[in-house]
């Protein structure tokens, strides 16, 4: 399967704030075996999404010179019987950020109402990087140019 | 892929703890989104392959009645990387039945040669297995899972 868990990023404000869709259906690959009987959405499935994304903006604040990797989630709330068939709006705010790390929170959102929430999440910075490659990476996976 | 993350069940306690594996393969396909160039483990995946040993506990502990499906981590720290050809040894321990009978929290390592990946403290509703998989075959998976090469 394609590890990646959103479609597009829809508004991204440096330092601030982040918006990305994602349409669940019922071809991912993640739904063999889960379950046979029933086909649900993995909640850890909505914690990777709100991870990937957030850690795109945390990137893009420090203008690809760093990599952000996900080091702790606290208090986190997910949607553990929502079958696939729904396009869901990932939003994610940075809190404060250091040299060494930045802390987060992000929330998902279906048709207005939240399906997930994560609370605390801490990015460690990984400081060497190819920025290059992070930009081409950045504007294959969000459809953003920069 | 097979949305398996539990290679191996090694030993379980009715209603009390159980241990499993996790071999990371190269081969693996989320590998190459995470990262390019950089196969790393994702650490949600370690979660999940503790929620899916937590799904077993319950299943083995219920005569394959109960099954774990995940709704709050409490807290989860990933401390370092699980990489291809690394063995993650999980052990899932139930810590508070909860006041609510179909909500448990658990508690979860997992270690790679002794050394910590993950450790996290999450909570689930517990559902009836038959409601998404067949209560037999899950049985004869479990016995899969669980079986010692003899010689």
């Amino acid at each position: 399967m394609r590890f990646l868990f959103y479609d597009k990023i829809t508004s991204i404000e440096k330092d601030k704030s982040i918006t990305g869709v994602k349409t669940f259906t019922l071809s991912e690959e993640f739904l063999r075996g889960h379950f046979k009987k029933k086909a649900l959405v993995p909640g850890v499935i909505y914690v990777e999404a709100m991870a990937q994304l957030l850690g795109w903006l945390v990137i893009y604040s420090y203008d690809f010179k760093i990599s952000a990797i996900m080091s702790l989630v606290e208090d986190v709330s997910i949607s553990s019987q929502l079958r696939p068939g729904f396009k869901a709006e990932i939003h994610g705010e940075i809190i404060s950020t250091s040299r060494r790390d930045s802390l987060g929170k992000a929330w998902i959102t279906v048709d207005g109402e939240t399906i997930a929430s994560m609370n605390r999440i801490i990015y460690s910075h990984i400081h060497k990087v190819n920025s290059e490659a992070l930009a081409n990476l950045f504007y294959y996976y969000s459809g953003i140019r920069v | 892929m097979r949305y398996f993350l539990i290679d191996h069940i090694t030993e379980w306690k009715s209603g009390e703890f159980i241990k499993g594996v996790k071999s990371v393969a190269m081969s693996e396909d989320f590998l190459e989104f995470h990262f390019p160039k950089n196969p790393i483990m994702p650490g949600v995946l370690l979660l999940e392959a503790l929620t899916q040993l937590t799904g077993w506990l319950e299943a083995a502990s219920s005569d394959f009645r109960n099954w774990f499906l995940i709704s709050k981590v409490r807290k989860s720290n990933f401390y370092s990387f699980a990489l291809p050809g690394d063995q993650v040894e999980l052990e899932v321990q139930l810590i508070s039945p909860g006041e609510n009978p179909n909500l448990k929290v658990y508690r979860g390592t997992g270690l790679v040669k002794g050394k910590k990946k993950i450790v996290a403290e999450f909570e689930g509703e517990i559902v009836p297995v038959a409601e998404i998989e067949d209560p037999d075959e899950q049985r004869r998976f479990f016995q899969v899972l669980t079986r010692e090469m003899k010689l």
